[in-house]
């Protein structure tokens, strides 16, 4: 089956809230998910992720705009003409049937004759490691294997559209990095597009092609993960997306988009800067803990800093710092070889300089 | 010093109750009313019904239940119960689905609950009483506006209407709380799966309903066998039910023994439901699944026309209802209804001078009952649910029986048991209000119950850990929680008391006199205006009571407080 596309055009919703009155959950979004692909959603709860998810299941209708499964116009079609499988957050198994009819449900619906059923969902049942539950019920399960029911029963209509609505946020740590993986190739295996909220941004980063970080009902930007990672187009996005230290810098002198920045007294040459960065005026400059290098070799013409806090984490040591009198956070990795620093003492910092990015 | 315990070396089972003698005081004390005020006049009637010449038998079942008229009864009976089942369940449904799945504004929904509060609280045969006036001989429907000259109001089909209008609330209320509770999210799944919304309906929200449905049939069931003053106004001559059958030969023909065998034959549908609801219904309520629910969902389970349709078809239903009530109070405010139409205030005046000691002596009743019955309802819920001691469980199903049963059955036991000696009350107050504690104040345990069991043991062990003891945390965290128990169990005996009929029939005196009695009378001599008059009464003060006790209750705003709705589902 080809694999179709998703459009937004513009939409928006708004509710009443109890207490806060009108609330604007979506605010003019735009969107195109290409075909095969699979989109995630990311931002923090109240962002407006699962609501533009529900209404392209077609849950919730939008007050503006219009949404497109495969160029068709879907707007006003209700949920049960649209062809897709969503995935709750709490599953949504059906209490009262087995596991087997939970699965059968959809194709009962499309009128699928009895063998052609069997073996459907005998099929996705292998497919998701549940052979031999078809007669349990969906209380007799762990919450693992509702899980991967609720996504069994989703595939198993080979709908157009693949819908996740925080799906893995009932499940322990362990079994939510081994099922986001089986998900990830399930996905890409049966090649359909597919949209998937969350607002866990390493499980974004680990299950998308691209990323669709929201706030406030808004798109913030969109991208791969390396690409909001590296390139974050505003201090949201590098906030939410990993850690970054916030730095105040003062701007020596610009040349197109190269510019020399002090920090801490020290010089730093940055490109990429964005336009609007003036000579003379105070900037605030954004870096990765992992760019932050320390070593013992203190000396003059060095920036120097005190450990405060050192949080053994295996692979990688976390280190909280006091540069000139403001915190300083850097990750330093493979502990055996590069040795550790104790609270207390004193290291030197070095920024790496390709990693120290101005943001809008 | 007391020896160090051992869970090792609990095997005695009475080292509990002996090592609290406080516990074991209170528990010898419920045990000792249980079988004074429950097991005892119930062993009476097995006794009657199965003793003959000093040896069991079953002589006297056959007997009496060979006789034609007695048995056809029980037959009737059934029936009637089935059909009210059924058709009350039905009307219940169509209320609660309405209510619940069809999108309807707040106001609404207000508007269908306050539409059932009426033939909630009323004494249950107010139904029957209007029902004459609306399609008797000279009612106002059939003689006056249809001109039917002989329309025929007794029989099952008008005893049957009456029953279901006066209990489809309770199972409004059933069903209202189980379609409430299910996941808008599930119906959501099936509709992504490309079902319709009749499909939905058919496949997921009727299969959730299902034991919903099952109970509140049992509910009805119940409570149509366990009626009395309906059939004794409505059923006439051409249908006997086994309650009236039972009145007939113990006040009529004083024979106490075809009393007790004519109850003993009630109670085994009754018993059988007991049974189907404790041990089969309960289990079969399906769990919702784990997880915090998700977004909450517009519900789209009806089509805008089918949600018009619905609305029509309960607004109709409500107008009927209503359409009673004004009828009955209309009848109080009139010369004669049926003759003379001129308003008068005489029938008020004869209910309070003549009939003052009936409202007098209810009142009395209801007060004594409802202080006892509180009491009993909360400290047989505390022990139960938070107390571990020899045949707890044993106590908590023999608490219930009263509750369960039919209350003629109660009532001709209590004058089995209690009109010879070694306890005679009969003629008393106490034996009234002992009927009304022991049988009311089941609502009290459970609410208890069901609070307490609300409560996790964290709460209590966190007052512990912050350094109260035994008694603070009894004073300060338990009491407050069991409250509201305590007054819904107080409401639920008080409004009882003002309304019950079918147990109380058979143990009322000339000594203390119920309004619901003279009501009957009334009926039975003609003096219509003067019954509605008093039903009038008993509804105004019951409502005046529901409402001071729903203010109470919204003073506890805690989780798990029970609504107002448990007093009257109760």
């Amino acid at each position: 089956m080809k694999a179709v596309s998703i459009r937004l055009d513009n939409i928006s919703k708004t509710f009443l809230h109890r207490v806060k009155g009108r609330v604007v959950a979506v605010n003019r979004v735009n969107l195109t998910v290409e075909p095969g692909e699979l989109l995630t959603f990311l931002g923090p709860s109240g962002c407006g992720k699962t609501t533009t998810l529900r209404m392209v299941a077609g849950f919730e209708n939008p007050d503006e705009g219009r949404i497109f499964i495969d160029e068709t116009d879907v707007t006003h079609l209700m949920v049960n003409r649209r062809n897709l499988g969503f995935v709750f957050q709490n599953y949504a198994l059906f209490p009262h049937l087995s596991i087997y009819e939970n699965i059968a449900y959809g194709l009962r619906v499309k009128g699928i004759p009895g063998a052609a059923m069997e073996q459907a969902v005998g099929g996705v049942l292998k497919l998701v490691g549940l052979e031999g539950y078809e007669h349990q019920f969906p209380n007799q399960l762990s919450g693992g294997e509702q899980q991967r029911v609720a996504l069994a029963r989703a595939i198993v209509i080979e709908p157009q559209v693949l819908l996740f609505d925080e799906p893995l946020s009932n499940l322990d740590a362990k079994l939510r990095v081994h099922t986001r993986s089986e998900i990830r190739h399930l996905q890409k295996n049966l090649h359909i597009t597919s949209i998937y909220v969350t607002h866990d941004q390493e499980e974004a980063m680990a299950i998308s092609d691209r990323i669709v970080v929201m706030n406030k009902g808004e798109i913030i930007q969109v991208g791969t993960a390396e690409a909001l990672y590296f390139h974050p187009n505003c201090e949201f996005v590098a906030k939410f997306i990993g850690k970054i230290n916030a730095m105040s810098a003062e701007v020596l002198g610009t040349e197109n988009d190269k510019a020399t920045v002090q920090i801490f007294g020290k010089n730093f040459r940055l490109s990429g800067v964005p336009d609007g960065v003036v000579a003379g005026e105070k900037q605030k400059v954004f870096v990765r803990p992992e760019l932050v290098k320390l070593s013992n070799q203190t000396g003059p013409g060095r920036l120097t800093a005190v450990v405060t806090e050192r949080t053994f984490l295996g692979e990688k040591i976390e280190y909280a710092l006091k540069i000139h009198g403001h915190d300083l956070n850097a990750t330093a990795y493979d502990p055996l070889q590069r040795g550790t620093f104790a609270p207390g003492q004193e290291v030197a910092v070095e920024f790496v300089e390709t990693g120290i990015q101005i943001l809008k | 010093m007391p020896p160090p315990s051992s869970p090792h070396r609990n095997g005695w089972p009475l080292r509990g109750v002996f090592r609290d003698p406080a516990l074991f005081l209170s528990v010898a004390v419920i045990w000792a009313l249980l079988a004074l005020f429950i097991v005892y006049p119930l062993s009476k009637i097995l006794v009657m019904t199965f003793e003959r010449g000093g040896h069991f038998s079953l002589a006297n079942v056959v007997e009496i239940l060979s006789a034609k008229n007695q048995l056809r009864a029980f037959w009737n009976s059934l029936l009637l119960g089935t059909l009210v089942g059924l058709s009350g369940t039905a009307l219940g449904f169509l209320f609660a689905f309405t209510a619940v799945r069809s999108n309807l504004s707040k106001g609404w929904v207000r508007f269908l609950d306050a539409s059932i509060i009426l033939p909630l609280i009323s004494p249950p045969f107010t139904t029957a009483i209007a029902m004459i006036f609306s399609f008797g001989p000279r009612g106002l429907l059939t003689y006056h506006l249809l001109g039917i000259k002989n329309f025929n109001v007794y029989g099952l089909h008008s005893t049957l209407f009456a029953e279901t209008i006066t209990y489809f609330p309770i199972a409004y209320l059933t069903l209202k709380a189980i379609l409430a509770g299910i996941d808008p999210n599930v119906e959501d799944m099936a509709f992504s799966l490309g079902s319709s919304r009749w499909r939905v309906f058919r496949t997921v929200t009727l299969p959730l309903t299902v034991p919903g449905l099952a109970n509140s049939f049992l509910l009805l069931f119940a409570a149509s066998l366990a009626d009395f003053a309906t059939p004794l106004i409505l059923a006439g001559n051409s249908f006997p039910v086994l309650p009236t059958e039972a009145y007939l030969q113990i006040t009529g023909l004083f024979d106490l023994k075809s009393g007790s065998v004519l109850s003993f034959a009630l109670l085994v549908p009754a018993f059988i439901v007991f049974v189907l609801q404790r041990y089969w219904v309960s289990r079969r309520y399906y769990v919702t699944i784990t997880g915090k629910t998700g977004a909450q969902t517009q519900i789209k389970s009806v089509s805008p026309w089918a949600r018009w349709l619905l609305l029509t078809a309960c607004l109709a239903i409500a107008t009927f209802v209503l359409y009673f009530y004004v009828l009955l109070f209309y009848a109080s405010v009139v010369m004669a209804f049926g003759a003379n139409y001129q308003l008068t205030l005489k029938h008020y005046r004869v209910v309070f001078t003549e009939g003052f000691k009936a409202i007098h002596d209810t009142l009395i009743i209801a007060c004594f009952g409802m202080l006892a019955g509180g009491l009993y309802g909360v400290v047989v819920g505390y022990l139960v649910a938070k107390k571990d001691f020899i045949s707890r469980q044993v106590l908590e199903v023999v608490s219930m029986i009263n509750y369960s049963l039919p209350g003629t059955i109660v009532g001709i036991a209590y004058l089995v048991a209690f009109n010879d000696r070694p306890i005679m009350i009969t003629g008393t107050a106490l034996i009234l209000i002992a009927c009304y504690v022991f049988r009311y104040g089941a609502t009290g345990i459970r609410t208890t119950v069901a609070i307490l069991q609300q409560i996790d043991p964290t709460i209590e062990e966190a007052s512990y850990s912050l350094g109260a003891g035994t008694g603070t945390t009894f004073r300060r965290i338990t009491i407050p929680l069991v409250l509201p128990a305590l007054f819904t169990g107080l409401g639920v005996v008080f409004i009882r008391s003002m309304t019950a009929i079918s147990a109380t029939i058979f143990i009322v005196s000339i000594n203390w006199v119920l309004i619901t009695v003279r009501i009957l009378e009334k009926m039975t001599e003609m003096e219509i205006g003067v019954a509605a008059a008093f039903s009038i009464f008993v509804i105004v003060v019951v409502f005046i009571v529901i409402v001071a006790i729903s203010l109470v209750l919204r003073l506890f705003r805690q989780p798990g407080a029970p609504d107002v709705s448990n007093i009257l589902g109760g």
